[in-house]
């Protein structure tokens, strides 16, 4: 086996960390939203971006594939399917809260706490600027997941 | 292709066992797998800081206009009316009925004395609506529906499922329980007797 120059973007040892990361952080996100669907229904409502029959099944669903996705990556089964399943959930996340943004509509993220919060709305509007900031973080760390677990196939295959 | 077919295998896992987890939650963490609201692609106004009635259906009074022994005929033609604090005292005294829209922890933790939950979030609703209905309730005597005040639409929704069901007298206390509480009024704890 021919040993590859690794930046260290790609190496080992940062791809395991943001691997776990990611995962500790989608199971994170998903148990309160499992624990109580009507609560996060009321978040998705909140974002007026979706027709109104599709935010129950959404509300549903939409945790258990963060809660599966998470534990994919924290057991490294699938971890690249899963780290591009975050990826994708990450970059809706960052366009719900943008056009909300763009459009002055101040929504509590839902992320990982679903309760309402009573907040003044400009106070609002720079925590959903926050939370796009900390999503890409997470992109972030789902792209290092899918870059690394690239150059690891081809190694291997 | 071969992630393709992963991704679609955890997402189909993911929908089994949210159709488990749905059928066994409890009653008050149950969700309806496909729920009616109206205005859910419609941005509220936010012209200030204050709070803001759902914007299809105008309120017809306001605190400062309406004398609080008015009386209240029903409005075929629209779903709700708004009323005032000093208006919602007023009809609790005449012993109309209230109807809670908020969830079920937060109304046992305190509501307006008498008042009935009906949380708008949880699958109980529709049985609970259908029940009103079945009991012979008049359809056209005034209903007052409340929830948390400031930006809390869930007393609209229900408004506005009342309205499906035929109820044409519903009246939305918009300031809700925190205005309730602050005037000191009469509130009740846990499950109604």
């Amino acid at each position: 086996m021919i040993e590859e120059p690794r930046g260290w973007w790609r190496s080992p040892w940062l791809s395991i960390r943001a691997q776990l990361a990611l995962g500790v952080i989608f199971v994170a996100a998903a148990i309160p939203k499992i624990a109580d669907p009507p609560s996060f229904a009321h978040m998705v409502y909140n974002y007026r971006l979706l027709p109104g029959p599709a935010i129950n099944g959404l509300s549903i669903v939409l945790p258990w594939i963060e809660m599966l996705a998470g534990l994919a990556l924290i057991v490294g089964f699938w971890k690249r399917t899963a780290a591009g399943l975050t990826a994708v959930l990450l970059l809706l996340f960052i366009g719900a809260l943008s056009v909300n943004l763009a459009r002055g509509n101040p929504v509590n993220c839902g992320c990982f706490d679903i309760k309402a919060k009573d907040k003044p709305r400009a106070e609002q509007l720079a925590e959903m600027r926050w939370t796009i900031l900390r999503d890409v973080g997470f992109l972030a760390l789902a792209a290092q997941v899918l870059s690394a677990g690239g150059r690891q196939r081809r190694r291997s295959g | 292709m071969v992630r393709l077919r992963e991704a679609a295998m955890l997402v189909g896992v993911a929908i089994v066992c949210a159709a488990v987890s749905n059928a066994v939650a409890s009653p008050e963490r149950r969700l309806a797998w496909s729920g009616s609201y109206p205005n859910a692609l419609t941005v509220p106004a936010r012209a200030s800081e204050a709070p803001t009635p759902m914007p299809a259906v105008p309120s017809v009074s306001s605190a400062a206009s309406v004398e609080p022994a008015r009386d209240y005929p029903p409005h075929p033609d629209r779903p709700w009316v708004s009323i005032s604090g000093e208006e919602a005292v007023a009809l609790h005294r005449r012993g109309i009925l209230f109807l809670d829209a908020r969830r079920t922890g937060v109304y046992l933790a305190g509501h307006i004395a008498g008042a009935r939950s009906f949380p708008i979030w949880e699958s109980t609703v529709d049985g609970a609506v259908k029940k009103l209905f079945e009991e012979g309730t008049d359809v056209n005597a005034p209903l007052v529906v409340y929830c948390s005040g400031g930006d809390c639409e869930d007393s609209h929704m229900l408004a506005q499922k009342l309205y499906g069901y035929g109820f044409n007298d519903v009246l939305v206390y918009a300031d809700g329980f925190p205005d309730w509480e602050k005037r000191g009024l009469a509130i009740e704890r846990g499950a109604p007797r």
